[in-house]
């Protein structure tokens, strides 16, 4: 009898790597507030998940494609495209709605995403040198045949502003008013359908199988190619779901922003037990680097220090975890008399 | 002359490079004549090209062990910001008499930083067995986020007017940072080719569990080379610093894209082994031509970004059409290879 979904996240053990990150947020959030009571509150809870939905979305497709044993940099040039294409559309057409947004959107960043799949289906090379490729040329050709001009609130579609800044509950403090996101939803839903995709169909159990080892899949006889286009379709479509989210959020349309922060999101997911060398990686370990990713981001001021010290808390977190989880497979390797890694 | 034709025939992807870079010197002379032969614009492409062409041997050399260096820009703001931080008196007070004394220490320190940048990728690489493209991004953010909390972002700028005159000087008309990027390339050209540590470097991109079996030290050679990578980086950082006379935390971001491509251009296989010095200097003539043509043609920024990752995806597309470039995996995969059945087929006949 299989077991309901709910078991089997309740009742999977952890992974190393989840417990020790588990560890690290609580350690470093018990010090944050010893240091400032502050920051123990809804606000910030509520300011968390506003500014790092858009980001969970992201590192949901990076997941993905660890998984499958590639690198893909060339997201955050696919949600700045997408969302930008999709907003000049609006404006173009005049229509001002939210749901035709997020649709041409997620079109636009399938389409890529598939452009993506067959150069790296086909060319057999790197994903990385691919995708380095394609970011340039999606994100270049974009601001050469549209332009790179900024639409502030006043000339931003209306839905898209109000999209941002719709509100599940609200609560008002002394501060003023601070609501739960619209982004929640999404993102919970999005995560629930890639968990229920990765861990409980098919095209899942491929998007292992080719991560492990592509020989061995396509001689199991999975199509290769038709998964590697789920992976980076997949992707591409998140991506272009996080444009608009990010666009409402900011309440600005810049189609220069977000470019550069590719390599941290991959690092967040790669912190929570992602494997680039092997179909391993887990939702909740992806969930847990994004956390801790934002969590430097956003509060280090309650601590007295300045953002600029960020980089250097996250990278060294990030090359610890990296030490940790090849260290143990290293000599797991050496017991087992695995060489193939050097 | 018939050496020169020999090894042009046998290295097909020399030939590619060779005709593609001789076709786009035509056509950019052709095209745009004096502006582009007049000595002004040469001077300033052997300048632009020196800590570029560095940045790209480094990642050339990380390429031939099968692996890719993704922190090389960032160490080398890093190193320059460190060495920065001698130039401009934060370390040692500066007087008119220790002003060369400062400027050898802050050169010496880009060199150490920028090596101990490199021991750390090795150590990551060889000791635990991160593979390479998450050591080394794990490490750009690294030594982003420590340049970042020197600097708190802030640019730091060079007071000692000595250093900057080093990236404007000439030797007979050919800029001194050119001739240190040459020197750099004939010294690493000779090592791979001629000693045996070049050997091994070349022998472990093939193929490192082979390796690894013929009783080489593996698991060293990976850390000697990333500090070499590490070394030149810190080369490519005294000349930076020299060139720009400050150093900050984001600087030459678009180097990293320009390295791989021209890299992957010279034809190195990404999955190590194959790639020749020689290759990766026509590269850089090519690359640095079109780059000062978009210059004097005025290009949007964004065009010639559109530019390079077409070129990157263009020459992907005709290495994987010449069956060059990865060529160990399309090997492997050819028809052509004997069969099985070659030596049954003899047996059968002996047998016969």
């Amino acid at each position: 009898m299989r077991s309901s979904p709910f078991r089997a996240i309740m009742n999977r053990r952890a992974t190393g790597m989840e417990k020790y990150l588990g560890a690290i947020i609580v350690a470093y959030v018990v010090i944050v507030a010893l240091k400032n009571p502050l920051f123990f509150s809804v606000e910030t809870l509520f300011d968390m998940i506003y500014s790092g939905s858009g980001v969970m979305l992201l590192a949901l497709g990076v997941l993905v494609v660890l998984v499958s044993g590639g690198i893909d940099v060339s997201f955050t040039a696919v949600a700045v495209v997408s969302g930008y294409i999709s907003v000049r559309t609006m404006l173009a057409l005049g229509v001002d709605d939210i749901l035709f947004a997020l649709i041409v959107a997620v079109v636009v960043g399938l389409l890529l995403g598939a452009v993506n799949a067959l150069l790296i289906h086909y060319l057999k090379l790197s994903t990385l040198i691919v995708t380095l490729g394609t970011m340039s040329v999606y994100h270049g050709l974009m601001a050469v045949l549209l332009g790179t001009k900024s639409y502030s609130v006043g000339q931003m579609p209306a839905s898209l502003v109000e999209f941002g800044s719709s509100y599940l509950v609200t609560i008002s403090t002394d501060a003023g008013v601070f609501g739960l996101t619209v982004f929640l939803p999404i993102v919970l839903a999005v995560a629930v359908l890639t968990w229920f995709l990765l861990y409980r169909t098919m095209l899942g159990r491929s998007v292992f199988a080719i991560g492990s080892s592509e020989e061995s899949a396509q001689r199991l006889g999975i199509n290769v190619l038709r998964t590697k286009l789920f992976v980076y379709c997949y992707t591409g479509a998140l991506a272009g779901m996080m444009g608009i989210l990010y666009f409402s959020e900011l309440k600005y349309v810049n189609p220069t922003s977000l470019i550069g922060e590719e390599l941290f999101i991959i690092a967040a997911v790669v912190i929570g037990g992602a494997k680039l060398t092997g179909g391993e990686g887990t939702i909740l370990g992806a969930f847990l680097g994004v956390v801790i990713f934002r969590l430097f981001g956003a509060t280090l001021v309650f601590l007295g220090l300045s953002s600029s010290w960020n980089g250097l808390f996250f990278g060294t977190v990030l090359l610890i975890s990296l030490g940790v989880m090849y260290r143990r497979q290293r000599l797991s390797d050496r017991k087992n008399l695995v060489f193939a890694a050097a | 002359m018939n050496a020169v034709v020999r090894k042009f025939s046998q290295d097909r992807n020399l030939s590619v490079i060779s005709v593609l870079t001789l076709t786009t010197l035509m056509v950019l002379i052709a095209t745009l004549g004096g502006r582009f032969l007049s000595a002004g614009n040469l001077q300033s492409m052997g300048t632009q090209v020196a800590e570029f062409g560095l940045l790209a041997l480094a990642m050339g050399l990380a390429m031939l062990l099968g692996g890719i260096d993704l922190s090389i820009v960032s160490a080398a703001v890093l190193a320059g910001i460190v060495g920065t931080k001698f130039l401009a008196g934060d370390v040692i007070a500066i007087t008119p008499g220790n002003e060369s004394m400062v400027m050898v220490l802050g050169a010496v320190a880009m060199l150490v930083t920028g090596m101990a940048c490199g021991l750390l990728n090795g150590l990551l690489i060889a000791k635990v067995s991160v593979p390479p493209i998450l050591a080394t991004l794990a490490t750009l953010i690294f030594f982003a986020g420590v340049g970042m909390v020197i600097t708190d972002g802030q640019s730091v700028p060079v007071t000692i007017p000595g250093f900057a005159e080093l990236g404007v000087a000439t030797v007979a008309t050919v800029p001194v940072v050119f001739v240190v990027m040459a020197l750099v390339f004939l010294v690493v050209g000779f090592m791979l080719r001629r000693t045996r540590t070049g050997r091994r470097i070349y022998l472990y991109g093939e193929n490192n569990v082979a390796l690894r079996f013929t009783g080489v030290r593996n698991e060293r050679l990976v850390i000697i080379t990333y500090v070499l990578i590490g070394l030149i980086v810190g080369v490519a950082a005294m000349i930076m610093v020299s060139r720009v006379n400050s150093a900050r935390v984001g600087f030459g971001e678009s180097y990293l894209l320009q390295a791989i491509l021209v890299v992957v251009l010279a034809g190195f296989d990404p999955y190590g082994g194959r790639g020749r010095v020689a290759s990766l200097v026509l590269g850089l003539v090519l690359l640095q031509s079109l780059q000062s043509a978009f210059t004097i043609l005025r290009f949007d920024p964004y065009m010639k970004t559109f530019i390079w990752g077409a070129a990157l995806l263009l020459i992907m597309v005709i290495h994987h059409v010449l069956n060059i470039g990865s060529g160990r995996r399309s090997r492997e995969k050819e028809p052509g290879t004997p069969p099985i059945a070659g030596p049954q087929q003899t047996l059968v006949d002996a047998e016969a």
